[in-house]
Order: C-alpha cells, then structure tokens, then sequence
C-alpha cells in the first residue's frame, strides 16, 4: 500500500510539474528488465499464489526471497544512473541486509503483529511462525538483530486496515516517487 | 524496453509508443516495489483475519 501510493504520489506530481513547465512528461529506457520478472515470480509464487504458496516450504521460500532479492539487486545495479535508482537500491539493500541478518525473512514483533490485527487467533501469531503468507517471520524483538530496520512501524488506521513497514520500504517508496517525479522536469539523455 | 514498446505499438497503433513506454516502465516500478518492499498487514493470510 505504501509503495503503491508512493507510485500514484510520484506519477501525479511528476505529471503536475510536466504541466505546470509545459513540458513533456519523458519516459526512461530501462534496461534488462527481465531481470525484475525473474525477480518477482519466485515472490509470486511463494506467497501470493494459493495453491502453490501452500505447498512450498519455509526453506525453499527462504531461498526464493534471496535469489529473488538479488535479482532486483543487480536489476537496480545496471541501471543505477537513472534518477531515484540509488534510492530504491539503498531501501532494497536495507531491507535485504536485515532479512539476510535474522535468518532469512523480515522480522515482526509479536507486539507489531498484535497492532495490525488485533483479532488474530492467538495460536496462530506465535513467535517463530511465518505471518500467514507474507515475508514476515514472528520473531521478538530481544531475538532480532537490527530491530531497526524491521517491520517496526505500522502506518495510521485507514479502512481498517494496518500495515507494518520498515525503513528500507520508505526508502524504496521516496525512491519511486523521486524517478517519477523526475520524469516531469527537464529533459535527460540516459 | 523500446523494442517492447515498439512491439506493443504494432499492435495497438493508435496508442503512442511514448505512452506504451511509460506504462512498461509504471509496470516495471510496480513488480519491482512489490518485490523489493516487505510491509506486512492488510489481512492477506492470517488465519483469523479477513480481507
């Protein structure tokens, strides 16, 4: 959700600048960008598929989120010379590093779980366990390494919904919007 | 990236393959947020929780 406003955020003011200097809104030529789709199917599979989400196991999943993590690494490294590429590198590497550090997914604390969904079935949020189907694991926060830069902080109640991010997601996110918002302003040649 | 736009303009000629681009790299940007990002919440798979 964070992520996904930053994209409109960052497509609305970049827009709005284009308009405003009466220029153009440009476009970017990335490049390998079978790099980011060989990245994001393991992550589609491991956790947003039913069906087949089901019948991966936790190492296997583990192994998916570190090739697929390293694919959009080096997706971010060959075109590091675009606007808000290094941004977006520093929040994937922040949240990259701490998963890496805590055993393989993103650290949650029992406390930051039981804020974002306060009528979970208590069995089913003990720490160790992988949350539902997500990239987090339920670890506490005595355990984890880098707490920091875990899914520590929980966004405003909206809808009823609650999410928790870390750092490395508002660094991806002001990433996204400053790419974006660069493509309203004077012309490049990348 | 251009030869996809330039692909995708062939079949659509009418769309701009300026516009093609820029959805391609919208796209891009969406999957890689997706995949380089990890909030948690919303009620996806909690056993408990809706949504």
């Amino acid at each position: 959700m964070l992520l996904l406003l930053a994209l409109v955020a960052g497509l609305l003011a970049g827009l709005t600048r284009a308009w405003i200097r009466k220029r153009q809104y440009q476009t970017r030529t990335l490049k390998y960008l079978w790099l980011v789709t060989v990245g994001v199917l393991p992550q589609v599979a491991a956790f947003f598929i039913p069906g087949i989400r089901d019948l991966i196991p936790i190492t296997l999943v583990k192994i998916f989120l570190f090739l697929s993590l390293m694919a959009l690494l080096a997706f971010i490294l060959v075109n590091l010379r675009q606007a808000g590429m290094w941004i977006i590198g520093t929040g994937l590497a922040s949240n990259f590093w701490v998963i890496l550090v805590n055993g393989g997914l993103m650290p949650i604390s029992p406390e930051t779980v039981q804020r974002i969904y306060p009528q979970a079935a208590q069995e089913f949020i003990l720490p160790g366990m992988r949350l539902g189907w997500s990239k987090d694991i339920i670890v506490p926060e005595v355990n984890t390494r880098f707490i920091w830069l875990t899914d520590k902080f929980i966004t405003p109640k909206l809808w009823d919904l609650q999410y928790a991010f870390s750092v490395g997601d508002v660094i991806i996110a002001i990433g996204i919007f400053w790419l974006l918002w660069s493509l309203g302003g004077p012309a490049q040649h990348t | 990236m251009k030869q996809i736009a330039t692909q995708l303009s062939l079949l659509a000629p009418r769309i701009n393959a300026r516009t093609i681009q820029l959805i391609v790299l919208i796209v891009t940007l969406s999957l890689l947020a997706l995949g380089a990002g990890a909030p948690a919440g919303g009620g996806s798979g909690v056993p408990g929780v809706g949504g």
